[in-house]
């Protein structure tokens, strides 16, 4: 034990100077470190990828009767695992909250809208830095050298990360049983993912899916993304679905998170 | 100056916090005392806005809690009573994300403040340890650190020195204490003694979600009846006789907690072969006798009718 003491002056002036978008980022920031503090995960995620690609996507590709299936395929999945991975987010949040972390970042200076934003951010971008090696495989596979069509593609990935993110917020604050919580993430996230046209084209689609798959979010994405990609146009039907759904659940999940905590409407 | 004015917060059916009126002067540390389930954390998790009040007004520093929570968060720091940390980071980490979130410091500031406080508790060498990997000494270490480093105009302290070992106490009160010397209000919330005797200069004693008594512990001990304790233990089962002790015009109050009989008086060392003599000739067994001065605890006893545990 150290006798030696600290010179404890308290702040005279509160923290009013630091930027809400410097909070907003910070907290966004705490998301991400916490990605690059486990890089295992990113390599574990790239190398189950890289199998799924180049085994099952490659077998596959020989039953599925499509033209150009593969490269439809490829990249479907990384649209699917982008969906997946934004839900990550919502585990963290819930965690939080049981463990009481969530107090503590509550009580710091950032408003209840900057806090979600915050979050929504930081696991979007972390769902992005996820897949850069996936999609970077999977462009210089299909080589997909166009610029403005791959900032086309990346940008519509970033608003499904945003939008799941924010659904996935939305199911944490509502749903207050661990296990009822697992279950509902695990299960919507095969919903959004699997009843989509990410890894199959419509027709190739079981019938009882096939009315609804068109309106899940990873499809406007999946859409956008391959148009983008391989047809290097802009689906703009899907693109402003895709927008609604991140408009949407941002909103949802802060109004529904404002109304959950203790603390009430907080601004 | 904190202002709690007729607050109170209920969850569901329960009322955690109720008509609790309560002025937190500057600079001064209070303690809050109370047993577990007391109000305690929830009466600081409002004034942090964490919580919003069901009724009644909290203001800090002139600002109502309600209406401006976010320049309220800008001045207090909270150290939770189970450390609130990533347990993935390690103390320099958690420590140095906390000022980056509550502070204008910069890079380098930053950096030698979170050295400053962990070299002061010894965590230095730690700092890169994972939270989640450390002793629950260390880890509550880490959050007392958070406010202590952080330096807020209000800091608040909830059981500061759970699973310290006795230096470590000893070493968190004296920085507690510098803490306000140099200009913050302080208040910690304990539900030991010896803690709220010895740091606060006032201490609120807080039952049940209501304040039941406030003062500083020495004017706490001695507006309490008697100012002397005779503690006897009777035989288990046994009905005491308090009317007995009605004749004894020194005797104030008469109080049992199962076979733990405390009687509040004055002039005890007088009093008490009379009072033994009365009570054995009535057939009272007694198992053993204590005459002690009143403690904070005999307070606690005497406002509340329970122990602190």
């Amino acid at each position: 034990m150290s006798s030696s003491t600290i010179q404890v002056k308290a702040s005279t002036s509160p923290v009013g100077q630091v930027s809400t978008s410097g909070l907003v980022w910070q907290m966004a920031r705490r998301d991400i470190l916490t990605l690059f503090r486990t890089p295992w995960i990113i390599i574990s995620r790239s190398m189950a990828f890289i199998i799924q690609l180049f085994v099952f996507a490659y077998f596959i590709s020989g039953l599925v009767n499509y033209p150009g299936f593969f490269e439809y395929y490829a990249v479907g999945s990384v649209v699917a695992m982008v969906a997946s991975i934004s839900f990550i987010i919502g585990y963290d949040i819930f965690e939080e909250a049981e463990e009481g972390l969530l107090d503590y970042l509550l009580t710091l200076p950032v408003s209840r809208r900057q806090f979600i934003i915050g979050r929504a951010l930081g696991g979007a971008v972390r769902s992005m830095i996820y897949i850069i090696p996936m999609f970077i495989i999977v462009a210089l596979l299909e080589k997909f050298v166009n610029p403005v069509s791959i900032i086309a593609a990346v940008l519509d990935l970033f608003l499904l990360a945003f939008g799941v993110t924010g659904l996935s917020i939305t199911m944490a604050v509502t749903v207050r049983s661990a296990n009822r919580f697992d279950v509902t993430l695990a299960l919507l996230d095969l919903a959004v993912t699997r009843v989509s046209t990410a890894l199959y084209p419509l027709t190739k689609l079981p019938l009882y899916v096939r009315p609804i798959a068109p309106y899940s979010p990873v499809t406007f994405a999946s859409t956008t993304v391959y148009d983008a990609l391989v047809l290097t146009s802009l689906n703009a039907a899907d693109l402003a679905g895709l927008i609604a759904f991140v408009a949407v659940f941002i909103v949802l999940g802060a109004t529904i998170y404002f109304r959950r905590l203790e603390g009430g409407v907080y601004a | 100056m904190i202002s709690f004015e007729k607050a109170g917060k209920r969850f569901g059916t329960l009322d955690a916090v109720k008509d609790f009126t309560l002025e937190i002067r500057d600079q001064e540390i209070l303690g809050l005392l109370g047993p577990n389930g007391a109000g305690k954390t929830t009466l600081m998790l409002m004034m942090g806005t964490v919580y919003r009040p069901t009724s009644g007004a909290i203001s800090v520093n002139g600002l109502d809690v309600v209406k401006h929570p976010n320049d309220v968060r800008k001045l207090i720091g909270i150290a939770f009573q189970d450390p609130r940390v990533d347990g993935i980071l390690g103390a320099f980490d958690v420590l140095n994300w906390h000022l980056k979130m509550t502070t204008t410091l910069g890079k380098e500031e930053r950096a030698e403040r979170v050295e400053q406080v962990l070299r002061a508790v010894d965590l230095w060498d730690a700092r890169k340890k994972r939270t989640w990997l450390m002793s629950g000494g260390m880890r509550k270490k880490v959050e007392d650190c958070k406010v202590l480093a952080q330096r807020p105009s209000i800091a608040v302290f909830d059981e500061p020195t759970a699973f310290l070992d006795v230096p470590s106490r000893l070493l968190m009160w004296k920085m507690i204490r510098e803490l306000r010397d140099q200009g913050s209000t302080v208040i910690v919330a304990t539900n030991m003694m010896d803690e709220a005797e010895r740091l606060s200069e006032r201490v609120a004693i807080v039952n049940r979600g209501k304040l039941v008594a406030i003062d500083s512990p020495e004017k706490l001990k001695s507006t309490t009846k008697g100012g002397e304790v005779l503690e006897l233990t009777v035989g288990v089962g046994q009905q005491f006789p308090r009317e007995l002790l009605a004749e004894f015009s020194e005797v104030q109050d008469v109080t049992q907690t199962e076979n733990k009989v405390s009687v509040y008086l004055t002039s005890g060392r007088l009093l008490l072969p009379k009072i033994v003599e009365t009570l054995t000739n009535r057939g009272v067994k007694i198992d053993s006798v204590h005459l002690k001065e009143v403690t904070l605890e005999d307070v606690f006893l005497n406002y509340t009718g329970q122990s602190l545990d």
